[in-house]
């Protein structure tokens, strides 16, 4: 099949997607996918992603399309340049289909927070698709492509890979490059991607991670290999953190973790109980280092370095910085820019934000300790509950940062996770995460491959 | 430790952020609601001298401060309304002008 008839189907697939109201894209165009397509045909040698349509979530640069972080801050911005990423995927053939829809400036777990409306769940449209590469995640899970890029600061790819029934692949810190990925919490930023099956996101994390020299956080590392297919988990020990096993777990939760330990333990894999004593303390260390980084990240949406501009009331030039910023932000950006001037402030940054810097140094310390003592993996659930119906938590904030409980811990600390797939409550998907050490995604994508064979995503659970 | 409106609206004031006055009593309830959460922390056994996390390489945190070409897929002038002598031309800015 030539890559203008792929075009064409995945055209059909994406009017259709919006027609059904999933509102998981903010653009694509037919024209730019046929454009996109007669490139890729005429390329000399097809690409490892020849003629693969690829979502990309919308706070990815790219230069054919607008870039807009789903706000009105940067509603029609197009970036003059490309992120490293995206042109990574078109030099390996890849279809760019769409921008995707996201919680404005990533920030939420839920897609509801975008400027352009909620995403529904392919599943349920009363339910949310995660958060906050919902729009990705929604796309994929609705057959409309094999794969797309999201990012994660805390989790946002593995949650909602979670919700919606799909994989979703964490790359350690720093082996997948930044440049052009918009600045959210510059030390936790992950470009991150979503698949149907471990190895479709394999595939795409080849192509798109590895040096580069634009990115200084970029580690000098090869390319994430795609694993060989192991046939079972014999020799490996998998840790299961008796923190990530609440006793108020949610009952389909538990009920499809009890199952995918019992196929890992059928594939030969040594499962034995581990602790990592400072979760508890994940989540609000991550609810002051990322609204720190994120009040300086978004400084320069002031309407003169980069947003719509608002000339306040005064007419002065503080008055179009805060009317900018004012009318552009969303109620949620705006809490965490609020938090994070807070915690950074004259008189708190030591009992906040420095101390949560010692706090994070714990909860990575945590990890390490239990991989040096002679774990491989580690296996918890991704997300406390299946997915959540639309507006359930938006009136309280610290409600909706909890659902991040399993997932943020591993962000900062910087290591590879993956979500997969471990089979279905009352018709909605629950996801399992494996944890791997730091640059030994190879391994956790391996491993992940053949315990996805093994289960049954489909199944009811309980 | 509560917020007040006075400091909500200190904060916003170092954030650049207007902030409406009917969302206000909003604000400062989410606001204290999310302060209340982290300060958890202050029962984590992290004194002053513990380490603090560095993700990232090492060569990360301290480069060579060497300007290097950036590599824009157009030149300055062509996203520019106006571009001469290497300079953005703007207009002035009404509180900005002289008398």
């Amino acid at each position: 099949m030539s890559a203008v008839q792929v075009a064409r189907a995945t055209a059909d697939r994406l009017t259709a997607a919006d027609a059904a109201g999933l509102n998981a894209t903010l653009h694509w165009s037919r024209a730019l996918l046929e454009t996109e397509a007669a490139r890729i045909d005429s390329m000399p040698v097809p690409g490892p992603l020849a003629a693969v349509p690829i979502a990309v979530k919308d706070n990815i640069v790219t230069l054919d399309m607008p870039t807009t972080c789903a706000s009105r801050m940067l509603e029609g911005y197009v970036s003059p340049y490309e992120a490293s990423v995206v042109r990574r995927l078109r030099e390996a053939g890849a279809l760019v289909a769409a921008k995707t829809n996201l919680d404005e400036f990533a920030m939420g777990s839920s897609t509801e927070h975008s400027a352009f409306g909620r995403v529904r769940h392919p599943l349920d449209a009363d339910r949310v698709p995660g958060g906050s590469s919902g729009g990705s995640a929604a796309l994929v899970a609705a057959g409309v492509v094999p794969a797309a890029l999201g990012s994660e600061t805390g989790g946002s790819v593995r949650q909602p890979a979670s919700f919606c029934g799909i994989v979703g692949v964490k790359p350690s810190y720093g082996r997948v490059s930044r440049y052009g990925l918009v600045a959210f919490g510059s030390s936790l930023d992950c470009v991150s991607v979503f698949g149907r099956t471990v190895d479709d996101a394999s595939r795409v994390l080849a192509v798109i991670s590895g040096h580069d020299p634009l990115d200084n956080t970029s580690l000098d590392h090869p390319p994430i290999a795609p694993p060989a297919p192991r046939p079972g988990l014999g020799g490996l020990r998998i840790g299961l953190p008796r923190e990530y096993y609440p006793a108020d777990l949610d009952a389909g939760v538990a009920a499809a973790l009890a199952r995918t330990q019992a196929v890992a333990r059928a594939l030969g894999a040594e499962l034995v109980e581990v602790s990592l004593p400072h979760t508890c303390y994940a989540v609000p260390t991550y609810y002051v280092v990322a609204p720190a980084e994120a009040a300086a990240n978004l400084a320069r949406y002031d309407g003169v370095r980069y947003g719509q501009r608002r000339v306040g009331p005064e007419g002065d030039i503080e008055a179009l910085y805060q009317a900018t910023r004012g009318h552009g932000f969303g109620p949620e950006v705006k809490r965490r820019i609020l938090i994070g001037t807070y915690v950074l402030s004259a008189g708190y940054y030591d009992a906040y934000y420095a101390r949560a810097q010692r706090v994070r140094a714990l909860v990575a310390d945590d990890f390490r300790r239990a991989f040096e003592g002679g774990v491989d993996l580690l296996l918890t659930p991704t997300t406390p509950t299946p997915a959540f119906r639309a507006g359930e938590k938006t009136g309280d904030p610290v409600s909706m940062y909890l659902a991040d409980v399993f997932v943020c811990a591993v962000s900062l600390a910087g290591l590879p996770a993956v979500s997969i797939p471990a089979g279905r409550s009352d018709g909605l998907p629950v996801g399992a995460q494996l944890i791997a050490p730091l640059l030994s995604d190879e391994r956790l994508l391996a491993a992940a491959g053949a315990l996805e064979r093994a289960l049954s995503a489909d199944a009811e659970v309980r | 430790m509560s917020i007040g409106r006075d400091e909500v609206l200190h904060v916003a004031r170092l954030a650049e952020l207007a902030v409406d006055e009917a969302d206000l009593d909003r604000l400062v309830e989410q606001l204290n609601r999310i302060v209340d959460y982290v300060a958890q922390l202050e029962s984590a056994p992290a004194d002053a001298g513990a380490e603090r996390l560095l993700p990232g390489p090492p060569a990360a945190r301290l480069r060579e401060d060497v300007p290097g070409p950036v590599p824009l897929a157009r030149p300055p002038a062509a996203f520019a309304p106006e571009f001469a002598e290497g300079f953005f031309l703007v207009p002035r800015h009404g509180a900005m002008e002289g008398p």
